[in-house]
């Protein structure tokens, strides 16, 4: 049984957003959606793990925008429902928001937004906390794992008390760490959904769920948030520890209340430093702000990334001068912590040091010189593409294509596994020259390819992955068909959303509950968009090079290769191998003329082993994945297969 | 070269130095010895970075710079050398004896002949030409069988590159090779018997037999195919080409006719790796063979070779043909001898100045070596003109 169904009073070891669901069970959630962002994805798959034993509703949507129309409607109908998305799925999802925000929510709904400041496990490290703000809507952070769970429970009853989504905002270090848990009581009755509908335009609860009358409702909206407000000045999440008179004043929240609490305890400063912790960072709790901001005139606010709680504690404390008086702040504008990257306990300990004249070696003096002496010791670990994985093979045949060309093309990368063809662009044999968000690559290609009028003569490449396929670039296929782009688009289609833990999506036959589903075939929507399509296995490095070279060769129209291949780590295929390879020593060259290492320097597949000693290759037999491509690599077929037993 | 020799890697001098120089020839020297370089169309492509310091790309390219005089010395014997075509132990018109060999070549079949013949008395176990590609895309074939050479006979005027084949079959049981070789394919596999690298350098043992073609250009594929285009002219159609003596023009025979191409607008299409070569008679094979423009009488002379034997193997491949009658031979005119030295002549001088004034100095002569003995004799004219003006 899963342990999100734990019965009450039990001490669970959860991860954080396991608590997150559990909270959300607690608080008896119908239906979750979400798309798949790490740090979030596992609060949708633990939900969808155990819909047969709780009346549950738990889809994997095709965006984040789709996504929160689900929760959404769920939410009309009175019932109680969660989104879940990485951060910069807030920004996918936020026109819709900002429509939701204004036209109001019936049953409890909360937006959970799981962030990745330092960019660990993605290409920014965006904030999404501002759009409580800019959207005037609640913000909640649980800072630790037992919060994580309360208060995503508290969420919902937050929600319904004044009618609208809140946000709960976790990190990385919430979200995929873990700590002990202390359960509540599952409920046993379960909503019906009703969706009522045939009241007044201006009446939320039972007229049409609308933004309009525009000004009316935002009237509306900021009263809602004026309540919220009041129910924090109250709230149990928003607590100090510490002295009566402390000398600095720590105002911080999420796992910056740990952070906190760890630097103070390595610098001894417990009794001459207070720590408010806020779990409810907008709208701000002001009375609750006034009365701690009294006590001392240093504050220091601890927080990831952009001085977010910073700039709003300092615009509330403007409006209290007179009565708290003037205060050194000390964050990110004054540069007592960065704006960029990961905070972590030793950045708050040195600024607390600094601050607090507390001295604290946080490093022993000669860690610098010690990490010099091994660091060649260390190997290098580049991001690169598994054994056996597809992408590989595909950009090997996008580059030969494009050198064959000659003419300089490149490729627009998109977001997904193969995003590291960017990341490390050797592994993409250096031909992806754009990346940014889901879906960009094939807009920003349709846009290049209309630079041929202004004398850009290079051929256009975008290459996108399956699950980004229905998420973003279905817009911007048409709109390079419809504008005459001529570019070669290339779907990596890989069955599974594999970058972020191998999630289903539209192309397969499977929901998120493990359900039989009708799939959406990718190669007839291009076909029904009107683009000439050809499929290709790119473990077929010949037959794949070939037909991209063709494409090249065509000028006028857009063009679409579907490379299907699954994944090496997909469930069905993980640990089968289709060949056993096998270096033959006396054909290999090794790092002479003729070969110079091709597949050990150039290919270089993980499993692929130069031994230094010998000076020759070998295969790692236990994580070559049997895929056979690298048989073709081989200008001396050294690298033998043989076809595996079943 | 300007370029730090010792710090770049061979393939990045190849590529500064020759391709993105354009004096790349298409020979395909630095093709079929490793995965980085290939020839696509009429381009060679590096496809993966590679960046070994010593590679025979590099050593073999015949743009590269070249010890001229240790090639001579290898090959030929010094009395023989002349300065405007090489070395000549003799010349002579020939042609094939077998006349319906004649109706499939561009001249003589001379070459056809002396590699049928080469490869039925076992001088070579197979024979590398170039083949007849409808898209006017060259590559070198390797031919086993007599019967195969005639369907790969008559002249082509893009680049095939052959050495690219010879790099790709010679192996262990290829056994003794014959290469019907351009001028800069004759240097390259020149190049290669240096053996300026250790690594398999045994294989160019192999090579038996080079028979050089007298060369003026080659035409880029890309180039000539649209000229053809424009010329509505269909590349199917296209059975041969050839440059009559005397008149401005090629003449392209195709299935139902014979078309004319204003020559100036050929010109336009020659490759331009071709303006800086200096041999026009593949001074660097065993045999070379052309056509005899001679006169007048072009009608009946483009029925005939001219023939150069250069080395004691070319000599006794000849006497050979001549023994068994696959070769007809007749004695040259003085005069054609004496023309055919001065279009080489005028040949090394236009590519000289070409290099010239592509390097913008008289001491840096690209892939030449100017201290060179022949190189200076040609130098010393064109300053001599200079100074006769």
């Amino acid at each position: 049984m899963s342990k999100l169904l734990s019965p009450a009073k039990t001490e669970v070891l959860f991860m954080g957003n396991e608590a997150i669901a559990r909270g959300a069970l607690e608080a008896g959630l119908s239906v979750a959606a979400g798309y798949p962002g790490t740090p979030s994805s596992e609060v949708i798959e633990t939900l969808a793990a155990v819909t047969k034993e709780r009346k549950l509703y738990v889809e994997w949507s095709t965006n984040e925008k789709v996504a929160l129309e689900v929760a959404a409607a769920a939410s009309f109908a009175g019932l109680r429902s969660m989104c879940v998305m990485k951060q910069n799925g807030v920004n996918v999802a936020s026109d819709f928001l900002l429509h939701l925000a204004a036209s109001g929510t019936r049953g409890g709904i909360v937006l959970v937004t799981c962030e990745d400041p330092g960019a660990l496990s993605s290409v920014n490290e965006g904030e999404s906390r501002y759009f409580a703000r800019m959207l005037e809507i609640p913000l909640l952070e649980p800072a630790n794992f037992q919060e994580a769970k309360d208060l995503t429970k508290w969420a919902f009853e937050l929600s319904e008390k004044i009618r609208n989504v809140v946000i709960l905002r976790s990190v990385t270090r919430m979200s995929h760490a873990s700590g002990n848990v202390i359960c509540g009581r599952l409920p046993d009755k379960f909503r019906t959904a009703r969706f009522i509908y045939d009241g007044l335009i201006t009446d939320p609860l039972r007229g049409p769920v609308i933004s309009t009358p525009v000004v009316a409702k935002h009237t509306l909206q900021q009263k809602k948030l004026e309540k919220a407000q009041k129910l924090f000045e109250d709230s149990s999440f928003n607590k100090y520890f510490g002295p009566k008179h402390p000398e600095l004043l720590i105002i911080t929240s999420s796992v910056c209340f740990l952070y906190s609490q760890e630097a103070l305890s390595m610098l001894g400063l417990q009794k001459r430093v207070g720590i408010l912790k806020l779990g409810c960072t907008w709208p701000l709790p002001t009375k609750l702000l006034k009365k701690y901001l009294r006590l001392t005139d240093k504050i220091m606010i601890v927080e990831e990334v952009l001085p977010f709680l910073e700039e709003n504690i300092k615009v509330a404390a403007v409006d209290m001068l007179k009565e708290i008086g003037i205060k050194t702040f000390y964050g990110k504008k004054d540069n007592t912590f960065p704006s960029v990257g990961e905070l972590n306990p030793d950045l708050v300990v040195h600024a607390l040091g600094k601050i607090m004249k507390v001295k604290y070696k946080s490093l022993a003096e000669n860690y610098t010189q010690e990490i010099k002496k091994i660091a060649p010791l260390i190997p290098e670990r580049e991001l690169t593409f598994c054994p056996g994985c597809p992408h590989r093979a595909s950009f090997w045949s996008i580059n030969n294509a494009l050198q064959l060309d000659g003419r300089g093309g490149f490729v627009c990368g998109d977001i997904g596994c193969y995003a590291m063809a960017a990341l490390t662009p050797a592994i993409g044999f250096n031909t992806v020259r754009t990346l940014h968000s889901m879906g960009s690559g094939t807009g920003l290609a349709s846009g290049f390819a209309k630079l041929n009028a202004f004398g850009l003569e290079k051929p256009v490449l975008a290459v996108c992955g399956d699950s980004t396929f229905y998420h973003a670039v279905i817009p911007a296929l048409i709109n390079a068909q419809h504008n005459r782009a001529d570019i070669i688009f290339i779907v990596l289609d890989n069955a599974g959303t594999a970058m972020t833990g191998f999630q289903p999506h539209p192309g397969l036959a499977v929901s998120a509950m493990g359900e039989s589903v009708p799939a959406v075939d990718i190669a007839e929507i291009c076909s029904a968009i009107g683009t000439k399509v050809a499929i290709s296995d790119p473990f077929d490095l010949e037959g794949t090079s070939r037909t991209l070279t063709s494409f090249m060769a065509e000028n006028g129209s857009l063009k679409v290769l579907i490379l299907r291949q699954i994944c090496a780590l997909s469930p069905e295929k993980k640990g089968k191998k289709k060949f056993l390879m096998q270096v033959d020593e006396e054909l290999c060259l090794g790092e002479n003329c003729g070969c110079n290492r091709l597949c050990t320097r150039i290919f270089r597949c993980p499993a692929l082993v130069w031994d230094r000693i010998k000076k020759k290759a070998a295969v790692d037999e236990v994580i070559c994945a049997g895929c056979g491509v690298c048989y073709s690599i081989c200008p001396q077929k050294a690298i033998m297969r043989t076809e595996a037993a079943d | 070269m300007a370029f730090p020799v010792k710090r770049l890697s061979s393939q990045k001098l190849l590529k500064k130095g020759v391709l993105e120089e354009e004096l790349c020839t298409g020979c395909g020297a630095c093709v079929g010895l490793c995965p980085y370089q290939v020839i696509y169309h009429d381009r060679t492509v590096q496809l993966h970075y590679c960046d070994l310091k010593d590679g025979k790309c590099y050593a073999f390219c015949p743009r590269t710079p070249t010890d001229l005089n240790a090639l001579r010395e290898l090959l030929f014997n010094p009395d023989d050398l002349t300065p405007e075509i090489g070395a000549v132990k003799s010349y002579y018109f020939s042609r094939a004896a077998d006349s319906r060999l004649r109706e499939s070549t561009q001249h003589g079949g001379t070459v056809t002949a002396l590699m049928e013949m080469a490869l039925a008395e076992g001088v070579i176990d197979s024979a590398i030409v170039s083949s007849r590609n409808q898209e006017f895309l060259q590559k070198g074939t390797v031919v086993n069988e007599k019967a195969a050479l005639r369907n790969n006979a008559g002249s082509k005027f893009t680049v095939s590159p052959t050495v690219a084949a010879f790099n790709q079959s010679v192996n262990d049981k290829s056994g003794k090779i014959g290469v019907v070789a351009m001028p800069c394919q004759a240097l390259a596999l020149a190049k290669m018997r240096l053996k300026p690298v250790q690594v398999e350098s045994g294989k160019i043992d192999q090579l038996q037999l080079v028979i050089g073609l007298y060369c003026g250009w080659t035409l880029s594929a890309e180039k000539f195919t649209k000229l053809l285009t424009q010329n509505n002219i269909t590349l199917n159609s296209l059975r041969g080409m050839d440059i009559p003596a005397g008149k401005n023009i090629l003449e392209l025979y195709t299935n139902n006719d014979t078309q004319a191409v204003p020559f100036d607008d050929v010109q336009a299409c020659v490759r331009e790796a071709c303006r800086y070569c200096l041999d026009s008679t593949a001074e660097y094979a065993d045999i070379s063979v052309g056509s005899a423009r001679f006169g007048n009488d072009w009608e009946e002379m483009r029925r005939w070779n001219q023939l150069i034997v250069r080395t004691e193997k070319g000599k006794e491949l000849v006497e050979l043909a001549i023994k068994r009658g696959t070769l007809e031979i007749r004695e040259a005119p003085v005069e054609s001898l004496q023309e055919l030295k001065k279009a080489a002549m005028e040949k090394k001088n236009t590519a000289l100045r070409n290099i010239i004034r592509k390097s913008g100095s008289a001491k840096n002569l690209l892939y030449l070596d100017r201290h060179d003995p022949i190189v200076q004799k040609f130098l010393k004219n064109k300053a001599s003109d200079k100074k006769s003006r």
